[in-house]
């Protein structure tokens, strides 16, 4: 079997099961005959929409870590939750395994994911660096398990239900640009695959290579 | 066709022959996975790290209140139980899911996938590669425990009142983290197996 021939055959993520690709319309997405799981999509402004999405990702990051994502009022005494706060604790309580696992899962993974991907999308632009595109898609692709913004917001969540009867609530800054990032978070990191990006950068650096 | 085992990519998902051996991906040049029996074994040992760290994370108390001088210590199943009997059923049961189900069933379904591709048990493969995907996208929710804990130590900070993460809470962070790693390293080739 040839190298070209391998190109037009897709395995489904989730069962594995072999599809020959086929040409689809813009905007519209290929699923697997087994198990009905999206396998690739055309969209139509890959480059532009990821571009855009993921900067307004890394804004909305940047301002949910820099305020208070909520202040609890108990009989008067104001207390807030912000990831300074947070880290402030956790060290000084001396768990530092849990707040280096918390640093590396909620802060910096997310800040390194986002800023590859505007990084690499910035360099398939202008068609430089082949091999850092490569790597950062790499490390995309590796990190993406460990990038836990989606599951802190779930337990703010939970531990607001658990302080209701205790404390009145107020949400600030933060847990808003939360809710944002999050909606992002699924129209960029899950809707937009990276099979697409991997696709594009097989025709902008790798046809290049073959030809010469 | 059929005479040639096509893998996919774990990383840029494009499909390469499998000739049974360690290889390289031809699009991202990232090797796929090791010889087969090093990632077998890698898994088990994540395993049963992650089963050994599963016993002090439930025995140790993963909240501490300090309640004017006085000490109260209460473990994961403590605090659902809590939970319950306050009446938050929902908080109750994502907690119950999130923390006691998810790191259960991963280790059991991990468990079977081991010994289905040991025994070469018949069963569909997608089936299989199902399951492997499950595992993989529930793995970081037993998480939820461990950011409630610290995200309610920070708010109940006072001297009277204080809420402190325990022992528990370090044990059960590093149980999730072993059972993802076991889950990455598995082997997806070993489940076609059976097919030659």
């Amino acid at each position: 079997m040839k190298k070209d021939e391998l190109d037009t055959l897709v395995i489904c993520k989730k069962c594995h099961t072999l599809h020959k690709k086929i040409r689809i319309h813009k905007d519209t997405k290929a699923v697997c005959s087994y198990c009905n799981t999206v396998i690739y999509r055309h969209t139509k402004h890959l480059y532009r929409t990821t571009l855009a999405l993921t900067f307004t990702a890394l804004i909305l990051l940047l301002v949910a870590f820099s305020f208070d994502i909520l202040t609890i009022n108990i009989n008067g005494v104001y207390k807030s939750l912000n990831l300074q706060s947070l880290f402030i604790m956790v060290f000084q309580e001396g768990y530092y395994l849990v707040g280096i696992m918390l640093l590396f899962l909620i802060v910096i993974f997310p800040i390194v994911i986002l800023v590859s991907i505007i990084v690499l999308l910035i360099l398939m632009h202008y068609k430089k660096a082949g091999y850092m595109v490569k790597r950062l898609l790499i490390l995309i692709a590796k990190l993406q398990h460990w990038s836990m913004l989606d599951i802190f917001f779930i337990s703010i969540l939970v531990s607001m239900v658990k302080l209701f009867s205790y404390a009145q609530i107020e949400l600030e800054i933060s847990f808003f640009s939360f809710i944002l990032l999050l909606i992002l978070d699924i129209i960029t990191i899950k809707k937009i695959s990276f099979n697409e990006l991997w696709i594009l950068y097989e025709k902008i650096y790798l046809t290049k290579r073959r030809k010469k | 066709m059929r005479n040639y085992n096509l893998i996919r990519c774990p990383i840029c998902s494009a499909v390469n022959i499998d000739n049974g051996d360690e290889i390289r991906c031809r699009r991202c040049e990232e090797k796929i996975y090791p010889t087969k029996n090093i990632s077998y074994n890698r898994t088990i040992a994540y395993l049963l790290t992650a089963i050994i760290l599963y016993f002090p994370a439930n025995i140790y108390p993963i909240l501490i209140t300090k309640q004017f001088g006085v000490t109260h210590e209460s473990t994961i199943l403590g605090g659902i139980m809590l939970l319950w009997q306050a009446g938050s059923y929902p908080v109750a049961i994502i907690i119950l899911v999130a923390s006691v189900f998810v790191p259960i069933l991963k280790f059991i379904f991990i468990i079977y996938l081991l010994i289905a591709t040991k025994y070469n048990l018949k069963s569909a493969h997608t089936e299989k590669h199902k399951l492997f995907y499950i595992t993989e996208a529930i793995g970081s929710w037993s998480m939820i425990d461990v950011f409630v804990v610290t995200i309610l130590s920070v708010l109940i900070h006072f001297t009277a009142v204080k809420i402190l993460p325990g022992a528990g809470a370090t044990a059960f962070a590093l149980m999730v983290f072993f059972t993802m790693l076991s889950a990455l390293s598995f082997d997806t080739r070993l489940l076609k197996k059976e097919k030659d």
